[in-house]
């Protein structure tokens, strides 16, 4: 067990948004959670990271090293590629292979004005590998990419867990998504937010126009607008 | 080009209106005024009174510096210090000239440390205000990414901090260095020992007025240059930052 969270509550004043929530992640899943917007999801990996206080509730963490990949790449504008990882990380032998492993090599001595918003999102994948997490959070990290993008980095980041293994915690609106990252999802409700459902994924899908893809792809879209 | 040009409209304007008015008590012509500067520029005390004016300008910008960005820095980051802090600095951005005039020459009577002492006074409020403006308007988000990571606070400062103030600490010298020598000057003329502030109370004492204008003109190429200076400076700076 990397993650346990039991009877987790977080109200904002009178608004509850976190309705009793008890999940555990093992190490080295990857769980998605599924939910609309505003159901409290990116609240949720906030709290994991401490970023907020829960209102109730426990979580126990097993983790040493996080990661995370935020919504928008909060990168420092006004350092290159490199400069903002060494922020992170001072080993100069890390980064490079970082840099290789997200494709990001080439690009080390531009500024994030210089380069497109996928290679943003591979930055900010790359300041999470650079700390060698053993607990990556992802919080809708490819909301705001075309998908053409969004396939090609879900894909090098699949190869790359493939490589390293570390456990994931994603959350997302996007069904495609979850279903092609997650080994669990969960789905959520509206708010205030409860879990209400568990699926695991058992097959290879790495083909998102695959027969079994698609049809887990409309389960779980049919449960969601019930 | 163009700037030859501005300056031809200018000085041409110039010469106009004092041939119209025709009086050289209120408006000497451009060449009265250019010969009474060749006059002074002539005069080697011209020089010393220069370097004391140029070197109480740099103090003053070195103590808005010194003072001013640290103190805006901290105020910047906690309500509890800046309300603290907040009465004294508007105060201070209150009180007239005239005032600390009296105290500084009650205290020291005439010399460099009275115009010093004015002059950082004066300048020291906006440049506070300006620095906690910048530190309130630090990226949240960028904030939030370095303790998720657990940057240490030294590489944050640097980081993060000095990056996003620096268009404010550029805003500061930029102000600092347009208005350092004419509150220089006039505190200059009203209690100073030397200095081109100096230089005018005297030729106003005399009535010299194309010399008057001579020593204004002085001061303008003194903050032009400076700007000029400054911005270079800060040019190379800020490129550092990727800015």
């Amino acid at each position: 067990m990397i993650l346990k969270v039991e009877g987790l509550v977080k109200s904002f004043g009178n608004f509850e948004v976190i309705h009793h929530w008890n999940l555990t992640v093992e190490e080295g899943e990857k769980v998605v959670l599924l939910g609309p917007s505003g159901c409290g999801k990116t609240t949720f990996l906030r709290i994991i990271a401490g970023l907020e206080k829960p209102t109730e509730g426990k979580i126990e963490i097993g983790f040493e090293r996080l990661g995370f990949v935020f919504q928008e790449p909060r990168l420092i504008p006004w350092k290159t590629v490199r400069d903002n990882l060494r922020l992170i990380e001072e080993d100069e032998g890390k980064i490079k292979t970082i840099l290789e492993l997200v494709k990001l090599n080439g690009f080390e001595d531009h500024f994030p004005s210089q380069i497109s918003g996928g290679m943003k999102q591979r930055l900010n994948l790359a300041r999470a590998m650079v700390v060698d997490p053993d607990f990556m959070i992802l919080d809708e990290p490819f909301t705001s990419l075309d998908i053409k993008v969004k396939m090609e980095i879900m894909e090098d980041l699949m190869e790359i867990w493939e490589k390293r293994r570390f456990t994931m915690l994603m959350v997302t609106h996007d069904v495609k998504e979850a279903v092609y990252m997650g080994d669990r999802i969960l789905i959520l409700s509206k708010i205030p937010s409860k879990i209400l459902r568990e699926i695991r994924i058992n097959f290879i899908r790495r083909d998102i126009t695959n027969r079994d893809f698609l049809g887990m792809e409309s389960r779980i879209l049919r449960f969601m607008l019930e | 080009m163009r700037i030859l040009l501005g300056l031809l409209i200018f000085f041409g304007s110039w010469l106009i209106l004092s041939m119209m008015l025709s009086q050289s008590l209120i408006l000497p012509t451009p060449m009265e005024t250019f010969s009474a500067l060749v006059e002074i520029l002539r005069d080697s005390t011209t020089y010393s009174a220069m370097l004391s004016t140029i070197a109480k300008g740099f103090m003053i910008l070195g103590l808005i510096i010194a003072v001013g960005l640290p103190v805006g820095f901290v105020m910047g980051l906690s309500d509890k210090i800046y309300e603290l802090l907040r009465p004294t600095v508007m105060i201070i951005q209150s009180v007239p000239v005239i005032s600390w005039l009296a105290l500084v020459i009650f205290m020291w009577g005439i010399g460099w440390k009275g115009p010093v002492l004015i002059g950082f006074l004066s300048l020291l409020p906006i440049s506070i205000f300006t620095i906690v403006e910048g530190v309130r308007s630090i990226d949240r988000d960028l904030l939030e990414m370095v303790k998720v990571y657990r940057v240490p606070k030294i590489k944050v400062f640097k980081y993060v901090y000095i990056g996003s103030l620096i268009p404010f600490i550029k805003a500061v010298v930029d102000v600092s260095v347009g208005n350092v020598w004419k509150t220089v000057l006039v505190t200059e003329f009203l209690c100073g020992d030397r200095g081109l502030g100096v230089m005018i109370s005297w030729a106003r004492q005399y009535v010299d007025v194309p010399r008057i204008y001579a020593i204004t003109l002085m001061a303008v190429g003194l903050g032009i240059g400076t700007e000029r200076i400054a911005k270079k400076l800060m040019s190379l700076t800020t490129r550092r930052w990727g800015m």
